[in-house]
């Protein structure tokens, strides 16, 4: 049963770096738990390994020991090929660079993911203006990054991470990059997209962000602290 | 992912860079270009010649100067360099062609020739052409139509009489409108009684009579200082007498020489080794052109590696968003080989487009070889060269490319 009701489960996960022979323990024996529909914040001071959680999580990286289970899934094994399959399927990523191609309309960047899932290529833009329309873009298919604000920008990727259906979408500092007035739109779409059943672990620095989740959990010395 | 969308995403990435990609593929062009060029030169200078030597028809036997070694011939330039140091010390006599066509009656023609480069004159006309001395039964072989005049005689060339019978570029240049029969045109010190001129021939070279100027063998002996012919050729009845003849022609010379310092050879061998000569040229010339070829494939690889770190990040995210490092490889392989097959393409249509353009002013062949050539040699240049960079781009790891800067 528990399987079903959480959607990530992390048992004893820890990370360490190797460098020059000098080894960092980046997360240290991280176990929590994480329901399907939760909006969870993650805080704590820089270094303290948030992004290296983010990142096991989002299976770009693997945990040094530890186990991972994404939907049921153990994940901290996996080869290459498979982490890149789960990416694209259950993880949708939102950066604080954004991280949108340069040159590309908004409509193609946020279509990326469905050339990796064999999305049929005729039913590809239909989905992706479907998904700028949920945004608030939908009289922005084809404009390029740099004709777009950073708010704006940040909701492409935003509609980038949702394309795909994910099980969970990860948010780490989305609003880092923005003005006040900009963070604030971006964070009342996450909170329609919580309301709307979706599963959201978003990193930030802000106490006043992290406190508009449901739950927070606090990060210190790749430890959590609550 | 289906390779359809990969190669759309390829070819999206590369028209985001439009001119890198064109002058990237700009070495790839050139080469291609130079490749189908130059062996159009080759192939349409052996197409020109060998059809020219064609229509000096089939029942030709020629005695050459000097020991050739036919078969070797496919050595390359060996053969036509022993031709050409043992026409300037020729060991053929005149007397040879007297006593083939003397002891041999089945052979139906015979005729000895001189040459010398000579400067004519008519008046304040000058005009520079080829002498050739030769026998009288030289037109019968050469079987060519007299624009006025007729060629000379047996007595001519006996008597060593100083007549000429000029080609028809020589004659207009030197006369005009005005009827050369009778008039005397000067070559060197010898004054000569110009009484034929030939009609136009066309083409170049040895095979033409345009720029001719046709005295007796034995005036042109007497003026230039030799004793000796550079050739003699004979004609029998039919191409099937050929072979029979080459045996009795081998021993009558024999008999007059003390060594072998002479070859017998027919139109077919000549033909065989002037071409296997000029297919050698031709692949060295295509090999020359390979190299930049090769250049351009570098350039490829260059570009591709640039064009890697560059794109770092835009690797990162294509990972992050669940492409597989097998796509990834995919997808730079498909950029290097679209680089350099378009840049193939475009090199076939300039290269072929130039050689037929070119085809107006020199002989030029576009050969379907050379085109499936560098085609394929394109396509492979791309593969090879764009392996190195996009192996790269699929081993870079995710987070590593996010971060990059
Ligand atoms: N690739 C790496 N190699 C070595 N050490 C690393 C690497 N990535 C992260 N670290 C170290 O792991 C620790 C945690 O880093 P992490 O990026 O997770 O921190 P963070 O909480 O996201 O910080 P910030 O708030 O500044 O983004 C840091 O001490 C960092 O130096
Ligand atoms: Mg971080």
């Amino acid at each position: 049963m528990t399987e079903t009701k959480n959607i990530l489960k992390l048992e004893s996960v820890s990370k360490i770096y190797q460098m020059d022979g000098v080894s960092v323990k980046a997360l240290d024996n991280v176990t929590l738990a994480i329901m399907r529909g939760e909006f969870v914040s993650i805080i704590g001071p820089s270094g303290s390994g948030k992004s290296t959680l983010m990142h096991i999580v989002g299976c770009l990286d693997t945990p040094t020991s530890g186990k991972v289970l994404l939907d049921g899934q153990e994940v901290s094994q996996m080869t290459e090929r498979q982490l890149a399959q789960v990416r694209n399927k259950k993880i949708g990523f939102v950066f604080q660079q954004f991280n949108l191609l340069p040159r590309t309309s908004a409509l193609e960047n946020v279509s990326l993911p469905l050339l990796y899932n064999g999305t049929p290529s005729s039913e590809i833009p239909k989905k992706a203006a479907e998904v700028l329309g949920k945004v608030g873009l939908g009289d922005r298919l084809d404009h390029h990054p740099n004709q777009l604000s950073g708010g704006q920008q940040q909701r492409v990727a935003i509609a980038r991470a949702l394309i795909t259906d994910p099980s969970i979408i990860l948010a780490d500092e989305p609003t880092g990059n923005l003005d006040s007035k900009s963070g604030v739109e971006v964070m009342e779409i996450f909170k329609k997209l919580h309301e709307q059943g979706r599963t959201i672990i978003l990193v930030t620095h802000d106490d006043d962000i992290a406190n508009q989740a449901q739950r927070t959990i606090r990060l210190k010395d790749g430890k959590v602290i609550n | 992912m289906q390779l359809k969308q990969l190669i759309r995403v390829a070819t999206k990435s590369l028209a985001v860079n439009r001119s890198r990609s064109f002058l990237t593929a700009l070495g790839v062009i050139i080469g291609v270009a130079s490749v189908i060029l130059l062996v159009s030169v080759g192939s349409g200078l052996k197409d020109f010649i060998t059809g020219q030597m064609q229509d000096m028809g089939s029942n030709l036997i020629m005695i050459v100067p000097g020991d050739i070694d036919i078969e070797g011939a496919g050595a390359g330039g060996e053969a036509a360099s022993g031709a050409f140091s043992s026409i300037t010390a020729s060991k053929l006599k005149l007397s040879d062609a007297v006593e083939i066509e003397r002891s041999l009656p089945q052979i139906k023609d015979t005729a000895a020739m001189v040459m010398a480069p000579g400067l004519a004159s008519y008046k304040s006309e000058t005009f520079t052409g080829q002498v050739i001395g030769t026998t009288q039964n030289y037109i019968n072989i050469r079987s060519s139509e007299f624009e006025s005049g007729s060629f000379f005689t047996e007595s001519e060339v006996n008597s060593g009489r100083k007549v000429a019978v000029l080609g028809y570029t020589i004659a207009e240049e030197l006369f005009g409108k005005q009827n050369p029969i009778g008039e005397k045109i000067k070559v060197g010190d010898y004054r000569y009684l110009v009484m034929g001129v030939m009609k136009e021939q066309g083409g170049q070279g040895s095979l033409t009579s345009d720029d001719k100027i046709f005295v007796p063998i034995t005036t042109a002996q007497r003026q230039f200082g030799m004793d000796n012919v550079s050739l003699i050729f004979t004609e029998v009845s039919s191409s099937d007498e050929v072979a029979s003849t080459i045996p009795l022609l081998e021993e009558v010379m024999l008999r007059r020489h003390e060594e072998e310092d002479f070859t017998v050879i027919d139109q077919k061998e000549i033909l065989s080794t002037v071409s296997s000569i000029l297919d050698t040229l031709t692949i060295a010339l295509g090999g020359i052109a390979a190299i930049s070829l090769l250049v351009g494939g570098i350039g490829i690889m260059n570009i591709m590696l640039v064009s890697v770190t560059e794109r770092t990040r835009e690797i990162g995210l294509r990972k992050a968003l669940g492409a597989t490092p097998e796509v990834i490889l995919t997808q730079f392989l498909i950029e290097a080989v679209f680089l350099s097959v378009g840049g193939g393409i475009i090199g076939i249509l300039l290269g072929s487009g130039g050689a037929l353009l070119l085809n107006n002013f020199i002989p030029m062949t576009v050969t379907a070889w050379s085109i499936i050539l560098a085609f394929a040699v394109s396509a492979g240049v791309g593969i090879i060269f764009g392996i190195a960079p996009a192996r790269r781009a699929s081993l870079l790891s995710p987070i590593e490319a996010l971060r990059y800067e």
